[in-house]
């Protein structure tokens, strides 16, 4: 057999070996050897013997040392050679397979894994009966007992009949590599799964028309959508428009698609797409592009979530807040807002309707809310204002607002403070609504009712004198009465001159009480001023009380006066104070004797001092008392069944021309107390 | 001028007035008295004379119109009501309900004297129709029952024999009957008794125009 000694390179000319080669079939090279070899140099032939031995050395040299198994086998398949790295690794030559009752193959096929022994043993069963090539990834136990993934090859030599002579086989350790491709599987269905599990549809595309690849999620939802969707091949974004988006939204979607691919930006869309209730749902889809490292690119990254529910509650938020607005505006009143510091912050549409400022420009609403008020109202509105502010108690008064065309109008405006949790103000809501109509209407009415007053006191005048005619006419009706009785006295026959004078008198005393009577309605009436006498009040109180003693004994009412000695004299008239104490007695007899009253019928008359210029005097009834005792000064009022309701008017108005003033008090217990002072220092009230 | 066995009794709230009027009536010779209030008239025990009562329209405790419709279920002297202001509706009222006069004060001596009298007349004639009238009933009482049963027969205008028939007595019995009732009522004359009755009111059961006699057939043959 002759051989070559040559050196070759491998046709990328990066490594360069040199070997030997048997001359007559140049093709059986080292199994393994793949590669075409080129034979570029052939050295001188070597003396046979010499050549053959150093062959040998290198091919045993070589055979050992290639980082593969390499083993030889009978055609019927029995090892009859292992190179060294698989003895190493199987700890076992092929002589150790000789075992009794086995053959040296089943004792190979035994150092494979238990999973793939039997396939190993068909497939390569199969290949000696066939001479295909063997190729197959199995396990084999090393021979610390661990197995390793190997890539094994054999193929067999044929004699030039073409029948097998041998195989050759090779094998080398890839189970690092298998486990690192297991690694990556791993990774690879952990990131699956994570796109599948992720509760948003993913999709990707690297074109426009380009097939999309939708995660398991988006899939359900177009299985459960569209019908026949296992039947669409490759959906594309034209599926997803035309069988998935609303049909509103569709042209939208597919416009803002083509901008985003054409610019090559991502973009952030809304739509509404179907679900598997027939109902429409709102999504938002995120679109980001991909690039490589040129910055082309490579793909298109889309993921969709469904934001329905936060859609609608921003949408019935919106409604809401729209709502409320509306409301806000449309309340036919002012509304406006306030910081705690006292700044506008808001005015609705009615206010700024009123005012004639924008809504939007915020700065403009605090100018003006500067110049709204009338002039004669500022001072008075921003104390009012100031001190709410600072106190926190409710702001509530009445102003006037300069409309837009510069029209005041009167408001009753009104505001309380918004607390926070803590107690701070938070915020001034206001409120203030036009009563200009209103106002005027007032001033009107108040007008009218003045005038009605007047025209009233001068119809009264005609009622006053049958007022008038009652507390003239008694006196009147005794004088005529005694002036008759003293001329029958005097005409008869003796006369009797004691009765005579005795009428006389009377019709005296009798005539001055009338003319007082006259002379304090002119003075009601006129109001002239009255010469004053300097009187003291605790003997006129007591000459009312004899005057009265009579017909308040005969009601079974008792008169108590409480009369602070020593008081100073007042300068009054005599005959309107008398007559206010008639009154004041009068009333509180009536009112006591009106009621039902048990325990002390009394009527307490007490004189005090009041301060250091008045004396204040008392009448103090037990009886029902008033319901208003404000309204009972004015004229015309009464709760008797025949008076005319001027006696506390004139009073009133006698008292406070003597400068003091009159007033009335319902007692705690029973009863009400008409009060009066007069003033030490006469003073001419007109 | 000495006082007559009248009296005047005077309701007015107002001292002044009730004094002036006190006083020219006594200077009248009249008897007064005087009160503020009408309860105080009424509690008041007055003396069995010919009276008249001087009502003030105001009191203090009832209106006098009031008090002269409570006054008018009993006996009591006819009323003179005085009035600050009298306006016509209150007079009329007040001469319905039986006043005598409605003065408005001042009241001159001449229309008070005359109102006074008027009432104090007219409070006479009652008081005697009064008296009359009982001393009439009491001789009615004196009378038997079959009397008392003859006494309509009669004065209806029956003839004895009718009257006799209609009771079933004779003729004798009834006359008999008939002179008793004369005597006994004190009438002068059939005329007399009949006025007596009148005023008795004792009802006419019978007329001798009527068909009571046909529907009554004599028992008599």
């Amino acid at each position: 057999m002759a051989e070559l000694n040559y050196r070759m390179i491998s046709p990328s000319q990066t490594s360069i070996e040199s070997g030997i080669r048997s001359l007559e079939g140049p093709e059986v090279c080292f199994a393994g050897q793949e590669q075409l070899i080129m034979p570029i140099e052939i050295e001188v032939h070597k003396p046979v013997e010499e050549t053959l031995r150093d062959r040998e050395h290198e091919l045993s040299q070589l055979i050992n040392m290639v980082p593969s198994h390499l083993w030889r086998l009978t055609p019927e398949g029995e090892p009859t050679f292992f190179n060294k790295r698989m003895v190493d690794f199987l700890g076992l030559d092929v002589p150790d397979m000789d075992k009794p009752g086995i053959s040296r193959l089943e004792a190979v096929i035994e150092t494979v894994h238990p999973h793939e022994a039997a396939e190993f043993r068909d497939t390569l069963n199969r290949c000696l009966v066939t001479g295909e090539h063997f190729t197959m990834r199995y396990r084999l136990r090393r021979a610390d007992g661990v197995y390793r993934w190997m890539s094994s090859r054999a193929e067999p030599m044929r004699d030039p009949g073409g029948h097998i002579v041998q195989w050759y086989g090779l094998c080398h350790d890839i189970d690092d590599q298998m486990h690192a491709e297991e690694a990556l599987r791993q990774s690879e269905r952990q990131l699956q799964q994570m796109i599948d599990a992720v509760p948003v549809r993913i999709w990707s595309v690297t074109s426009m028309d380009g097939p999309v690849y939708f995660n398991k999620r988006y899939q359900d939802h177009f299985r459960a959508v569209i019908p026949d969707f296992e039947a669409i091949e490759e959906p594309r974004i034209e599926t997803l428009l035309q069988e998935l988006i609303c049909p509103e939204d569709a042209p939208e979607v597919q416009r803002t698609l083509l901008n985003c691919f054409e610019s090559g930006r991502g973009t952030v869309m809304r739509f509404r797409w179907l679900e598997k209730d027939g109902a429409y749902r709102w999504a938002e889809c995120r679109v980001e592009p991909r690039r490589d490292q040129d910055g082309t690119i490579v793909q298109w990254y889309g993921v969709s979530l469904d934001i329905d529910d936060e859609v609608r509650a921003q949408e019935a938020l919106r409604n809401r807040e729209r709502e409320l607005s509306l409301l806000v505006d449309m309340v036919p009143s002012n509304l406006w807002r306030l910081t705690p510091d006292g700044e506008t912050t808001l005015a609705n549409k009615h206010m700024a309707d009123f005012l004639g400022v924008d809504l939007e420009d915020k700065r403009q609403l605090a100018v003006v809310f500067d110049a709204i008020f009338h002039p004669d109202d500022v001072d008075a509105v921003s104390d009012v204002l100031g001190r709410c502010l600072k106190t926190g108690e409710l702001f509530s008064m009445k102003y006037r607002l300069r409309r837009h065309d510069g029209v005041y109008r009167w408001m009753s405006g009104r505001a309380e403070p918004l607390r926070a949790p803590d107690g701070r103000i938070a915020q001034w809501f206001g409120l203030c609504h036009d009563i200009d109509d209103q106002v005027h209407a007032e001033e009107a009415l108040r007008r009218a009712s003045e005038q009605l007053a007047r025209a009233t006191q001068a119809a009264s005048l005609a009622e006053l004198s049958a007022s008038i005619a009652h507390e003239v006419n008694q006196p009147l009706a005794a004088i005529v009465a005694n002036s008759h009785a003293c001329h029958r006295w005097l005409s008869a026959e003796p006369p009797n001159v004691e009765r005579a004078k005795i009428t006389a008198e009377r019709i005296t005393r009798d005539a001055n009480s009338a003319a007082d009577v006259v002379s304090r309605i002119r003075a009601l009436f006129r109001q002239a001023p009255r010469a004053r006498s300097s009187e003291n009040i605790n003997h006129l109180i007591g000459e009312v009380c004899q005057l009265m003693a009579d017909g308040i004994a005969a009601k079974g009412i008792r008169i108590e006066t409480n009369l602070e000695p020593d008081l100073p004299s007042v300068a009054l008239d005599r005959v309107q104070v008398q007559q206010v104490f008639v009154n004041l007695v009068r009333n509180g007899v009536e009112a006591m004797d009106g009621a039902i009253v048990d325990g002390a019928r009394a009527l307490q008359i007490s004189s005090l001092r009041d301060g250091n210029d008045a004396i204040r005097i008392e009448v103090r009834d037990a009886g029902t008392g008033f319901e208003d005792t404000e309204s009972v000064f004015q004229p015309f009022f009464t709760t008797k069944q025949h008076g005319m309701g001027m006696g506390l008017a004139i009073c009133r108005s006698i008292i406070e021309s003597h400068g003091g003033r009159l007033w009335m008090a319902n007692n705690e217990t029973r009863g009400a107390t008409v009060a009066f002072t007069l003033p030490l220092e006469a003073s001419e009230a007109p | 001028m000495s006082q007559r066995k009248e009296m005047v009794f005077v309701v007015d709230d107002d001292a002044r007035v009730r004094e002036a009027i006190n006083e020219l009536l006594e200077s009248l010779g009249w008897q007064s008295e005087t009160f503020a209030a009408a309860a105080d008239y009424v509690a008041y025990a007055k003396p069995d004379l010919p009276a008249c009562l001087i009502l003030d329209v105001e009191l203090p405790d009832i209106n006098g119109l009031e008090f002269q419709k409570q006054l008018s279920d009993d006996v009591h002297p006819p009323i003179v009501f005085i009035t600050g202001h009298g306006d016509i509706p209150s007079s009329v009222r007040a001469i319905q309900g039986g006043a005598v006069d409605f003065l408005t004060k001042p009241v001159g001596e001449n229309d008070l004297v005359a109102a006074v009298r008027a009432a104090i007349d007219r409070d006479r004639i009652q008081r005697s129709a009064r008296a009359e009238l009982s001393e009439l009933a009491r001789r009615l009482a004196a009378l038997t029952p079959r009397e008392r049963e003859v006494l309509p027969l009669v004065v209806s205008g029956l003839l004895n024999k009718q009257a006799a028939a209609e009771l079933g007595i004779s003729e004798i019995t009834l006359e008999i009957h008939r002179s008793k009732i004369m005597h006994k009522m004190r009438a002068e004359s059939l005329a007399d008794l009949v006025r007596i009755a009148e005023k008795l009111r004792i009802p006419i059961t019978h007329s001798r125009r009527s068909g009571s006699l046909q529907e009554c057939p004599t028992r008599s043959p």
